[in-house]
């Protein structure tokens, strides 16, 4: 029998890292969120609502043991669900700053954990076509009191770090100095996998693919957190990546056409392994439900496709190929689940499905909210935060190239080192 | 207890994908025969047939079975039939009887296997609610060119083989009596399931309960079959079932508080759905539904299914529209432990789960054996209809002597 939770925590050293605020034994951790907007299918309803209300979790309804005491939304509007959560669990009081909501309208920090989800709402759109959500301001606003009061809190930054590398990189250090806990990133990594499997750890990889539907940004930190959550476990660990090439338009049916790397494309065969794990593929022929298909098929049905192909440190190449369809494109796009695809040294293929429960419920986030919960009892990060600075710099050179015309970048500041974890992390119990 | 990599093994789903060609299979494909009541869109003909025709996703792979469809049969052709346009497609015969179909036009068995797809259409539904495929009888036309033509194929049968456990009993020992592959049932036993576990093989079950959802017979026996699929690998097998009883409405709830279902499994078998109605559906919060008092409001017309087993097992399944919509299982073993999961059902058009399904009617076709007991849709079908004679008696619980099916699952 795998683990449980319990075991897995009871395993960990249960001290603290340096500077890190002490928690009196017995009292429940008390949990600070911060987020951009409050209402349904946004990512602070499903992650703060499962601390509020508990989740199906392995045979029970598990109710985290900590309580969400302050909150801070910083866009309320019609759709708002903030007050009547604030009302159903009294124990939790609206804060109208990021300061006051950490020190609980103290003078000191007085939460043992953050957690930071800066997605949704109005904000300004870049000419590359970045949503400027403000995760780094708000950083910036957490480590102020933490500064201040003299000690910190672990942290959960929802998605990328940033949409700007530098900003990242800067969140990653500050946490690195001050000694606190740092967890990010998408739920791809997390959620069930179709089939239940992780690649072996330490074998050789040549090249992968990851494909979805699109979304620059938004779409593209989720294809790569899954790809990287795979390709991370291969042979000498993750060792960084040293170009990109973003391929759009006719660039993109070329590459596709060439079906192979050294073509300007990628693996004919790794995108078929891909597309073969989809439970979501549009049937390109009417009347069939289920069909494979052809290179004229996906040009009709995701004619904004585009692609970002990365050369790694140590030789590995690899692909997100977002199959995007045109704006109001009706019956278009090809896959509506995102899927990965790896060649080991020697030829066999490795494939799976990142299958996010998509009812209303959006099961998915109980995953991460169960790694969030780690993060806070133990004061570490679940798996390495690398994985997400990593994934926040390809995001952002991926759109770099895709602006300055599909030009190759060299991305020097991209050789991050990171180990994975031994034990997968993914949902599989 | 390493269920996930067991699991795994008996599904054979591979891990890892050899791109070197094997030699195992055969090059010269098997012809097989469908025999069905509809062919259109979405429904179940043409999800399974057609993945006959074009292939289907499996292992990371598109694959192309080693079979090729040389007939067909079927039996009405409403607005929106898609059997002409697919045999002129693929270079198959639409014939106008059973026996046609199987001889293809020759005066014997001319086919290496029959597939019998006996769901959607117009048919009689009974007073117990029951539709009344005719899956009965297309069996028996092809026993009878079996019998002319003295040699027998592999069959598969889609779903429960009959409404009828009389009937149903016949067509298995029609198929002992000539010795031919028979495999049956439901896709859910076979597709997915979150999390990948089994009922550890020989395990004492204490008590099992299964979350359904739809109208009868056509999901309630799906969520039979997913039932059956789980507590049939306990200690001793199947043993056959001694009673049944089935209950509607407040009377479900009275025997939830009398403890005749399980509410620990209830909650165990929620912690899977991921589809909870009520609040979850209004703002999409979770919530703790076995506890929170909201499910009677939500499941307005609950069922449950009382299968008591000859080995003293209890077994329930609990229909609750309105309150889920996906299929769920959970089952407490001798040890304490608890075992849970969903059935996991891919969304439609694709409905990969009917491709779970085909890839098991190929290992039957290629290897020339069932990869699963026939028995269990056969136990599952009796248990069926025992239910909904009860339903129609007054909700009485049926002492069932009739339904003493043994068998071994697979290991």
């Amino acid at each position: 029998m795998r683990g449980s939770r319990r075991d897995f925590l009871a395993g960990m050293a249960a001290t603290s890292p340096p500077g890190e605020a002490t928690r009196p034994a017995g009292r429940r951790p008390r949990i600070a969120a911060l987020t951009t907007v409050y209402y349904k299918y946004s990512h602070s309803q499903h992650i703060i609502d499962r601390f509020l209300d508990g989740y199906g979790w392995e045979s029970r309804h598990h109710r985290p043991p900590m309580d969400v005491v302050s909150l801070y939304v910083e866009q309320v509007g019609d759709k708002d669900l903030s007050r009547e959560r604030a009302q159903r669990h009294p124990g939790m009081r609206i804060y109208p700053t990021i300061a006051e909501a950490l020190t609980q309208a103290g003078s000191d920090l007085a939460v043992d954990g953050v957690l930071l989800i800066g997605e949704h709402g109005h904000y300004p759109v870049n000419e590359k076509g970045q949503k400027l959500y403000p995760r780094y301001e708000y950083f910036q606003q957490v480590v102020e009191v933490y500064r201040q009061s003299g000690k910190t809190a672990p942290l959960f930054n929802d998605k990328h770090l940033s949409w700007n590398w530098d900003y990242a990189r800067e969140m990653a250090d500050t946490a690195k100095q001050m000694g606190f806990g740092f967890m990010a990133g998408s739920s791809l990594p997390v959620t069930w996998r179709q089939p239940s499997i992780d690649l072996p750890r330490g074998v050789e990889l040549e090249e992968a693919v990851s494909i979805w539907a699109g979304g620059i940004d938004g779409g593209d930190i989720h294809a790569l957190e899954a790809l990287q959550s795979i390709v991370e476990r291969r042979r000498g660990g993750e060792t960084g990546v040293r170009a990109v090439q973003a391929v759009r338009g006719e660039r993109f049916w070329q590459a596709l056409e060439s079906g192979s790397w050294e073509g300007g494309g990628w693996d004919r065969q790794l995108l078929e392994a891909a597309l073969c794990r989809s439970n979501q593929l549009n049937p390109a022929r009417a009347t069939y439900s289920n069909v494979f298909p052809s290179n004229r098929d996906l040009r009709r049905l995701a004619p904004d496709a585009y692609a970002y192909r990365f050369e790694y440190g140590d030789g590995l190449r690899a692909s997100i190929i977002q199959f995007q369809a045109a704006p109001k494109q009706k019956g278009g796009g090809v896959v509506g689940d995102c899927n990965v695809a790896a060649r080991l040294k020697g030829g066999d293929v490795f494939s799976v499905l990142f299958y996010l429960p998509y009812y209303s419920m959006r099961n998915f986030f109980s995953p991460q909210v169960h790694h969030i919960e780690s993060l806070f009892l133990t004061g570490k990060a679940p798996y390495p935060l690398e994985r997400t600075l990593l994934t926040t710099g390809m995001t952002a050179a991926g759109i770099e190239s895709l602006y300055q015309k599909q030009q190759r970048l060299e991305t020097p500041h991209l050789a991050i080192r990171y180990e994975p974890t031994r034990e997968s992390t993914f949902w599989r119990s | 207890m390493l269920t996930r990599r067991t699991f795994l093994e008996a599904v054979g789903g591979a891990t890892l994908v050899s791109t070197r060609p094997t030699q195992a299979e055969s090059s010269v494909p098997r012809k097989i025969a469908i025999i069905t009541t509809i062919w259109k869109y979405l429904s179940h003909a043409q999800h399974m047939g057609d993945r006959f025709l074009v292939g289907y996703p499996r292992d990371g792979k598109w694959h192309e079975p080693p079979i090729q469809v040389v007939s067909l049969y079927v039996d009405q052709k409403p607005e929106g039939d898609l059997s002409g346009q697919r045999a002129a497609e693929h270079g198959f015969k639409i014939y106008r009887s059973i026996a046609e179909t199987l001889r293809c036009g020759t005066d014997k068995l001319a086919v290496d296997a029959v597939v019998i797809i006996g769901e959607h259409g117009s048919y009689p539904t009974n007073e117990k609610g029951q539709k009344l495929y005719p899956r009965h009888e297309f069996f028996q036309e092809v026993v009878r060119v079996f019998e002319q033509s003295r040699r027998s194929v592999p069959v598969f049968n889609d779903k429960h083989l009959s409404y009828s456990w009389k009937k149903a009993r016949q067509m298995v020992s029609d198929s002992k009596r000539l010795g031919f592959p028979f495999l049956a049932g439901s896709s859910l036993p076979v597709t997915w399931r979150l999390p990948p576990v089994e009922i550890p093989y020989g395990a004492e079950v204490e008590e099992a309960l299964m979350l359904g959802v739809g109208g009868s017979d056509a999901m309630d026996y799906h969520a039979l079959e997913a039932m059956q699929c789980m507590v049939e690998r306990r200690k001793g097998g199947e043993t056959g079932i001694r009673s049944v009883q089935m209950l509607e409405g407040e009377a479900v709830w009275k025997a939830g508080d009398q403890g005749r279902w399980s509410k620990r499994l209830l909650e165990a078998a929620f912690s899977r759905s991921d589809s909870l109605q009520g609040d979850s559906q209004l703002d999409s919060r979770p919530q703790d539904l076995a506890h929170n008092g909201q499910l009677p409001t939500l499941a307005k017309n609950p069922a449950a299914y009382f299968i008591e087993r000859n080995d003293g097992l209890r077994t329930t399944l609990l229909m609750l529209n309105g309150a889920m919509r996906d299929f769920t299982f959970a089952a407490r073993l001798r040890a304490g432990e608890i075992v849970s999961t969903q059935f996991f059902l891919p969304p439609t058009p694709n409905v990969t789960y009917s491709a779970c399904l085909v890839a098991q009617i190929e290992r039957m076709i290629v290897s020339g054996r069932a990869p699963y007991p026939v028995e269990r849709t056969q136990i599952t079908s009796a248990m069926l209809d025992r239910c909904l004679d009860s339903k129609v008696a007054g909700h009485r619980r049926l002492e069932t002597p009739e339904l003493d099916v043994s068998y071994r699952a697979p290991q």
